[in-house]
């Protein structure tokens, strides 16, 4: 062989190599194989999941992702066949339409009600689409049938056609300014104490990266000001008494039977509480949010919407 | 008679309605279009395609050309003919490339204008004085690059410094074409000078000059010139391993070498560059700077690290595989193990994730979510340290390289006058611009408990300022490879050693103080890089030479060093396109118009790299092909000798 011929074979090897970097890189970060593919099929279904659909930022698949926020989607196919015989209905795959088609319908225990329905806005995938992620849902455990999806495709209904206005705040507000207040450290409260998003920021309460794709501004508005309307899955309040009549209210952070670790809020700081067993005389989840119901007097009317505005840009 | 003329008139009349109902009717619906697919293909696929295409031809012929006109210089100063005839074949590549460019130049704008003409539209609305420009300062370049090429026989002998400001006036032109153009991509990031609620222009200069404008000037013109070098070695490459005579074999691989120290050189100062960048990016908008490093884009930064990795040990593997053909190089072949297990160990740290991507029983296992010993490396205060200290690890590379086949050197006294007054405007400019930045952020305005943690940065700087007086003083006094040796070591303790772990006491107090902090550790290192260069020059000048370099006498090995290099800047340049276009998100311009066709979403990191790759593909084939065009003058001129 000539030496171009050698050079190009070791300039393809390393372009190979770089290809391979991206596609185990797509793997790590929980991205797609994205090949561009379209119609009802689990490639593009696949493809959806990990993009448009924003299914990826509340599930994980097995190692891919991180999300935590809804289960686990591994191995989903067959779980689905269970839960399909538990509430009468036919099939797997008409439980996988249910739980996106009218996902309150039936929420798995340990996770709760906040799955957005994606043919309504902001997410707005149309009906094929939906059918390509099930399609895709169904090679999780298990293997498509695109033939029987379209049987039910009546089920599924096309994105809604009502004209989405982008929501504009009352006032002129600027999303790095709530960006700032929620990294802001010197404030009296700060968002980022008990919050993260893309890693940067505490984990006492939920992670909100990503949150602008998935949440709407009105649920994030009411969210913010009466936190304890929806209080997601794992971040309940717990009060707790002691054997030494000491009362505690804070985060449970893990319950193990060797120990339970509370965090506490105290003067602003989440200190972390490990009881013993014999320690702990009564324990019992409350209905109120750890989280401070008086914003509204905390942040002034530019900062509130500057920082609804900042969440709604993390898609 | 009469009839017939009214008949006529209605006539005219009527095709004259039709054909004005036609005209408005077409600019009305054209109005409608916004979008446009190619035949079938995605809109946005074809101009991205199209546009890396384009970017890599410019960067490639607005790199060259610095280059050609520094090695003439040098030809015509030292009155080595080598230089001379480098030059000229760096100009006949340019030549052949200049055309493809401008022939891309006009298919990205029928692209444009074609498939997104609202978008287009608005932006003709905005920049057209400009385009106009644009337009003729790309005669004055192509009279210029022709000129210049054209001429060479003609003014070889009396009119060589003519010959040469044609070829600065050709740098000129050209640079000036890139920033006019660059001004279009910045403002679609940072777009200023309108109002963002009608996109009515408030002002046009504002919108030239817009905030990311002079860092992405800044950056792509140092990054063309890696690039121009490091493809040229690649040429130079691929010629060396099909040269059949030992005089084919020595030219190449001196032009290899040539190209190779070229794209390190321009290499060494781009992270500094791209930092300046990244941080005018959050600052230009914190949104955009979050999506970046900590959002959708935050991954592309780990395979662009590797990209830069590859560089970096591409081109220090080159030169040790280039100590082989000098005598004399074996008495430092000794630091070779330790170059490559610091280089190795930075490229490691610098890929480290903060965030490992762990599944629930691994992170269990660990106890948080973090890795109780690499999440220090994931951070920027260990990753700025470690990018120093790869700068300064290829920079002692270079140094012993270019010391090689040196023996006794001649005392620094006897340079004379010229050598100290050097050494002193060298010394004196890089002092100044450190006491300038330590005054600035003596200046910073914070908070007094924030602006405490600003004083040690102040102490180091005044450090290395003291440093560099003692050095110079030693270099005076004939003391040069220890003064060399005592500011490389006071400058890996401050850049390296110290403000790393000063980084991660400001990131848990005083978060604010870190970007003052990475540019401290820049502004040392770079005023290190500069003073010691300065004093190799003069250190070896006229010094013995233990042995010769045996040009054409490397190891075949490291012509696919060479190889790797030019694949790995021209692959890291169509990630960075991707990464600098894709910020953006779903804006055509950020914060004004929105990008509402079908390919408005972020592709996978899986699909761009697909594209990216077959964008490197079709660049080195069209390169290729151009290059071969060139060379079929010149074969059929030796057959003609022959």
């Amino acid at each position: 062989m000539g030496s171009f011929g050698k050079a190009i074979i070791f300039s393809l090897l390393i372009l190979g190599f770089f290809v391979y970097v991206c596609y185990y890189v797509t793997g790590l970060s929980g991205g797609s194989g994205g090949s561009g593919a379209k119609g009802v099929n689990p490639e593009a279904g696949e493809e959806i999941y990990w993009g448009e659909g924003q299914c990826s930022t509340c599930h994980s698949i097995g190692t891919s992702g991180s999300a935590t926020r809804g289960p686990n989607q591994e191995g989903l196919a067959a779980r689905a066949e269970e839960r399909a015989k538990e509430r009468g209905l036919t099939s797997g795959l008409e439980y996988l339409i249910e739980s996106i088609v009218n996902p309150g319908e039936y929420v798995v225990d340990g996770f709760d009600n906040i799955m957005p329905k994606v043919y309504d806005a902001p997410i707005l995938l149309d009906r094929e689409q939906i059918m390509a992620v099930i399609s895709y849902l169904q090679t999780l455990g298990g293997e498509a049938d695109i033939v029987a999806i379209n049987k039910l495709k009546d089920k599924i209904p096309e994105a809604s056609k009502k004209k989405v206005e982008p929501w504009v705040p009352p006032i002129v507000v600027d999303a790095s300014v709530g960006e700032q207040i929620f990294f802001d450290e010197k404030r009296e409260v700060t968002c980022s104490k008990c919050h993260t998003v893309n890693g940067k920021g505490a984990k006492v309460g939920p992670d909100l990266t990503g949150i602008g794709a998935v949440q709407t501004p009105q649920y994030l508005i009411e969210s913010i000001l009466q936190p304890s309307q929806v209080i997601i899955k794992g971040f309940e309040t717990m009060y707790l008494i002691g054997t030494d009549g000491m009362a505690y209210t804070g985060i449970l952070q893990s319950q193990t039977d060797e120990e339970t670790v509370l965090l506490v809020d105290e003067e602003g700081e989440m200190v972390e509480y490990v009881f013993y067993p014999e320690e702990i005389e009564q324990m019992q989840k409350q209905d109120v949010s750890i989280m401070p119901g008086n914003f509204s007097e905390m942040l002034t009317t530019y900062e509130f919407y500057g920082i609804v505005s900042y969440l709604l840009s993390l898609k | 008679m009469n009839s017939f003329k009214i008949f006529f008139s209605l006539l005219v009349i009527l095709v004259l309605q039709g054909f004005v109902s036609q005209v408005v009717e077409a600019q009305e619906s054209s109005e409608l279009v916004q979008y446009r697919n190619f035949f079938g293909i995605d809109a946005r696929l074809v101009v991205w395609i199209v546009s890396e295409l384009h970017l890599m031809f410019a960067a490639f012929v607005l790199g060259v050309p610095m280059f050609a006109v520094t090695v003439e210089i040098i030809g015509v100063k030292s009155g080595d003919i080598r230089f001379d005839n480098l030059a000229r074949e760096f100009t006949k590549l340019l030549s052949a490339a200049f055309a493809t460019t401008a022939a891309l130049g006009g298919l990205l704008s029928f692209c444009l204008y074609g498939m997104y003409p609202g978008f287009m539209r608005y932006m003709t609305d905005v920049f057209h004085p400009i385009m106009f420009v644009y337009a003729l300062l790309f005669f004055a370049e192509a009279f210029c690059l022709y000129g210049y090429y054209y001429s060479w026989d003609i003014l070889k002998e009396k009119g060589k410094w003519f010959h040469i400001f044609l070829g600065i006036m050709l740098n000129v032109f050209g640079t000036t074409l890139m920033f006019l153009a660059n001004s279009w991509a910045t403002f679609m990031m940072s777009p200023d000078g309108i109002d963002l609620e009608t996109g009515a222009v408030t002002s046009l200069r504002a919108a030239f000059d817009n905030f990311l404008w002079m860092p992405v000037n800044l950056h792509r013109l140092i990054a063309n010139v890696a690039f121009g070098g490091f493809v040229v070695g690649a040429y130079a490459a691929v010629k060396f391993m099909g040269s059949k005579s030992d005089d084919d074999k020595a030219h190449y691989d001196w032009m290899g070498y040539i190209g190779n120290f070229i794209g390190l050189a321009a290499l060494i100062p781009l992270p500094f560059a791209g930092y300046y960048l990244g941080r005018e990016i959050y600052s230009s908008s914190p949104v955009m700077g979050n999506i970046m490093m900590g959002g959708a884009f935050s991954w592309t930064f780990i395979i662009q690290a590797i990209l830069i990795g590859m560089l970096f040990i591409g081109g220090n593997y080159y030169l040790w595989n280039g100590m082989d053909r000098i005598e004399g190089a074996e008495r430092y072949r000794k630091y070779i193990p330790f170059i490559n297990i610091i280089i190795f160990f930075c490229f490691a740290v610098w890929l480290t994730p903060h965030n490992l991507p762990l599944s629930g029983e691994e992170r269990a296992l660990i106890g948080e979510q973090y890795h109780p010993f690499s999440k220090f490396f994931g951070v920027m205060a260990a990753k700025n340290a470690v990018v120093n200290l790869l700068i300064l690890s290829t920079f002692f590379s270079f140094l012993i390289y270019r010391r090689a086949n040196k023996g006794e050197i001649v005392k620094f006294s006897q340079h004379g006058n010229s050598a100290r007054i050097a050494l002193i405007i060298t010394a004196g400019l890089t002092i100044l611009y450190l006491v300038w930045y330590a005054m600035g952020l003596r200046g910073v305005e914070l908070e007094a408990n924030i602006k405490q943690y600003i004083s040690p940065l102040i102490l180091c700087i005044a450090i290395q300022i003291v440093a560099i007086v003692v050095t110079i003083l030693m270099t005076f006094a004939n003391k040069g490879k220890a003064a060399q040796i005592l500011l490389l070591f006071v400058t890996v303790l401050i850049a390296v050693v110290y403000l790393a772990y000063y980084g991660f006491v400001v990131m848990e107090k005083a978060n604010m103080v870190l970007r003052f902090l990475s540019v401290t550790q820049v502004s040392v290192v770079i005023s290190c890089l500069i003073v010691n260069a300065v004093i190799d020059v003069f250190l070896f000048k006229n010094a013995k030479e233990v042995g010769k370099i045996r040009w054409g006498k490397i190891p075949l090995r490291s012509q696919y060093a060479l190889l790797l290099l030019c694949v790995a800047i021209v692959t890291l340049m169509g990630l960075m396109g991707f990464i600098r276009s894709g910020l953006r998100m779903n804006w055509h311009i950020y914060g004004y118009m929105q990008d509402t066709s079908p390919g408005a979403f972020t592709p996978s990191i899986s699909y761009m790299g697909l594209a990216t790759a077959l964008v490197v593909v079709l660049f080195l084939a069209l390169v290729s092909f151009v290059f071969w065009l060139a060379g079929l003058g010149e074969k059929k001129k030796s057959s003609s000798n022959a």
